[in-house]
C-alpha cells in the first residue's frame, strides 16, 4: 500500500505542521514515510503546500506527477492541484475558502467545512486537526491512537495540555465529513 | 548527550547533517545561513555540542569568512566544516582552491538552489561543474559525494570526513534543496568522540599544531614562486588525485541486469528516476539506475562497461546538462546518450522522465 497526499492552502493554515503530523503518525506504524514542503519565501497568507508519502515499502520519490488524495484549503490550490488527483483518487476540500467548488467526475470529492467548525468549537487553531480527522475517516492510512502519540512525541511537554483539544479536533473532522 | 542508538527518527537532511556531524567527533562548525541549507546551523545552535562533545558552532560574518576559518582549523589537524547553498558556495571557492594547494582537509556542504547567480531558493543541481572541476582557479579536484536520502546526509558527514584526512583534501557533500528539505527516517551514525590532541599530532604530522621542538616548522602555504617546485608540486596532487580515482569511486545501480537502457542520475534526481524506472519497469521497458555516488570521481568504468549491454543512456539531472559531459567522455561514441533537466528551481517529475525516455529511444 502506497498513498501519496498533497496538503495545500495557504501560509498559517497549519498545511506544513499537518502533513508533519501526520508523517510522525505513520513513524508510529514503522511504515516508510516522505514529508516534502514546497518551501519558499512564503509566510501568513502566501501558499502552502507540501508532499506526504506513506507506504509499506521503500518509498523511491518524495515529488510525484499525481496524488492518490488532494487536501485543499484555497481556490489557487484547487486551481493548482485539482487536475493531478489520480483518476479514482480523492480530494477533500475546505468550503470556505473555495468560490468555483471542484468539477471532476473521475475522482471522490469531499467537502468539510473545518473552518467553520473550529470557530464553533471556539478553536480556530484546530482547524488543521479537523481536516486531518476528516482526512483519517475517508483513508484511514494511519490510526487515531497513533496520531495521539505523534502529538506527544512531537509537541513540547509544556504544550501536551492540548492534547485533548487536538483529539476532540481530529474526531470532528471524522463526524463532519461529507460526500458529494 | 543522548544517543538515541539505532533508533529511527524522522527528519530533515539539512537536520541529520548537523546530528552526524556532532556524533562523528567534528571540531567545529562555521557557517553562513542561506536558503535551503539553514536549518543545519539552526540545529547545530539548538544541540549546542559545544557543550557536550567541546565542538565550536559559530556564525561567521559571510562565506568567505566560513572557508577561511575551516582552511585555518583544517591546517591545525581539527575536523571542521562549513556549509551554504550554491551562492554561498561560490564564495567560498577561493579558500577551497587554497586548501586543495595546501593540502588541508576539510568539509564544505553543498545544498543546492537555483542559478546562476543569487538565482531562486527551490532546489536544483546546477552546480555539478562547479563541485566537480574543482571550481576555483588551478589544477585541481575536490572529492565529492552526492547523497540521495536523509540516511546518506547522515552517513556522508563522516565519510567525506574520513577521505579528507586520508588524502590530505577537501571533500564535499553536493546536496540539494530536495535532500535538505525532505523529511524521511534516519537512523544516526552512533557517537564517535572527538579525536585527542594526542590523536591529532599523531595523525596530522604536517598540521601546525604549535609543538615544534622535536620537528621542523610545519609550513602552510599554497604559494611557491619557483616554477620548478609549484611543478614538482602539481605533479605530486596529480597522482595523489590518480590515486583517488582509483580507490575512491563509489556508486549504485537498480536494476541494471537485465536492463536495455540506462538512467544515470545522482542526488535527488536518482529518487525521482526510480519511480520512473518502476513505472517504465510495469509497462515491460526494461530500465536501470545507474546512482553515481562520488561525483568526482566518477564512475567512468562501469559506464563503460555498461555501454556494451544497453541500447541508450539517459542522463537526468536538475540542471542544463553537466553531468552529461561526464557521462559522454565514459561512453565515447559507443551508444546514444541524451540529456534531460529542468532549470531554475523547478523540479522534473516522474512521468516527466516516461515520456522523455520513451520519446529519445522511441520505445
Amino acid at each position: 500500500m502506497t498513498e501519496e497526499i498533497i496538503i495545500s492552502g495557504f501560509g498559517g493554515q497549519g498545511v506544513l505542521s499537518m502533513g508533519k503530523i501526520l508523517a510522525y503518525s505513520a513513524l508510529m506504524e514503522n511504515k516508510e514515510v516522505s514529508w516534502m514542503p514546497a518551501y519558499g519565501p512564503e509566510q501568513r497568507g502566501g501558499t502552502a503546500n507540501v508532499t506526504v508519502i506513506i507506504s509499506d515499502e521503500r518509498i523511491s520519490s518524495p515529488i510525484v506527477s499525481s496524488y492518490d488524495t488532494a487536501i485543499i484549503l484555497n481556490q489557487p490550490s484547487l486551481e493548482k492541484f485539482q487536475n493531478s488527483v489520480k483518476p479514482g483518487g480523492r480530494l477533500i476540500y475546505d468550503a470556505y475558502g473555495i468560490s468555483e467548488p471542484p468539477k471532476r467526475t473521475d475522482i471522490d470529492i469531499y467537502e468539510i467545512n473545518a473552518m467553520d467548525a473550529a470557530a464553533e468549537m471556539g478553536n480556530p487553531k484546530g482547524f488543521n486537526m479537523i481536516v486531518l480527522g476528516a482526512l483519517l475517516k475517508v483513508v484511514p492510512i494511519v490510526d487515531i491512537d497513533d496520531v495521539l502519540k505523534a502529538l506527544r512525541k512531537t509537541l513540547p511537554e509544556r504544550h501536551h495540555h492540548l492534547i485533548p483539544a487536538n483529539e476532540e479536533a481530529l474526531r470532528k473532522g471524522m463526524e463532519i465529513i461529507s460526500k458529494q | 548527550m543522548k544517543d538515541s542508538g539505532n533508533e529511527i527518527v524522522l527528519m530533515k537532511g539539512n537536520e541529520a547533517i548537523a546530528h552526524a556531524a556532532i556524533r562523528c567527533g567534528c571540531d567545529g562548525y562555521f557557517g553562513y545561513p542561506i536558503t535551503p541549507q539553514s536549518e543545519i546551523l539552526e540545529t547545530l545552535a539548538v544541540q549546542k555540542p559545544w557543550e557536550t562533545t567541546g565542538m565550536v558552532v559559530l556564525q561567521a560574518e559571510s562565506e568567505v569568512a566560513s572557508i577561511n576559518m575551516i582552511y585555518g582549523g583544517g591546517a591545525a589537524g581539527k575536523r571542521v566544516m562549513t556549509s551554504s547553498s550554491s551562492p554561498g558556495v561560490a564564495l567560498m571557492q577561493e579558500g577551497i582552491t587554497y586548501m586543495a594547494g595546501a593540502e588541508i582537509p576539510g568539509l564544505i556542504v553543498n545544498v543546492q538552489r537555483g542559478g546562476p547567480g543569487l538565482g531562486t531558493i527551490q532546489p536544483s543541481q546546477g552546480d555539478y561543474f562547479q563541485a566537480t572541476r574543482g571550481g576555483g582557479n588551478g589544477d585541481y579536484n575536490v572529492i565529492v559525494l552526492a547523497p540521495s536520502s536523509v540516511q546518506e546526509m547522515a552517513d556522508f558527514v563522516d565519510l567525506a570526513f574520513e577521505l579528507a584526512f586520508k588524502y590530505r583534501t577537501p571533500a564535499m557533500i553536493l546536496s540539494d534543496g530536495v535532500v535538505g528539505q525532505v523529511m524521511e527516517k534516519v537512523v544516526l551514525p552512533p557517537f564517535k568522540p572527538r579525536r585527542t590532541e594526542e590523536e591529532v599530532l599523531r595523525e596530522c604530522p604536517w598540521a601546525t599544531t604549535g609543538h615544534t621542538p622535536d620537528r621542523p616548522v610545519n609550513i602552510i602555504t599554497s604559494l611557491e614562486l619557483r616554477p620548478e617546485a609549484m611543478e614538482k608540486h602539481n605533479l605530486h596532487l596529480q597522482e595523489k588525485y590518480s590515486i583517488i580515482r582509483a580507490n575512491e569511486v563509489r556508486y549504485e545501480e537498480l536494476q541494471t541486469e537485465d536492463a536495455e537502457y540506462l538512467i544515470v542520475a545522482f542526488g535527488s534526481a536518482a529518487r525521482i528516476a526510480q519511480k520512473a524506472i518502476s513505472d517504465l519497469r510495469k509497462e515491460g521497458i526494461k530500465v536501470g539506475l545507474l546512482r553515481p555516488i562520488t561525483l568526482w570521481p566518477f564512475p567512468t568504468d562501469r559506464i563503460i562497461e555498461l555501454c556494451s549491454q544497453v541500447k541508450g543512456i539517459l542522463t537526468f539531472e536538475i540542471n542544463a546538462g553537466q553531468m552529461v559531459e561526464d557521462v559522454r567522455l565514459a561512453v565515447n561514441g559507443r551508444i546514444p546518450v541524451t540529456h534531460y533537466g529542468k532549470m531554475g528551481g523547478i523540479v522534473p517529475t516522474p512521468n516527466e522522465l516516461i515520456d522523455v525516455l520513451k520519446k529519445d529511444f522511441k520505445i
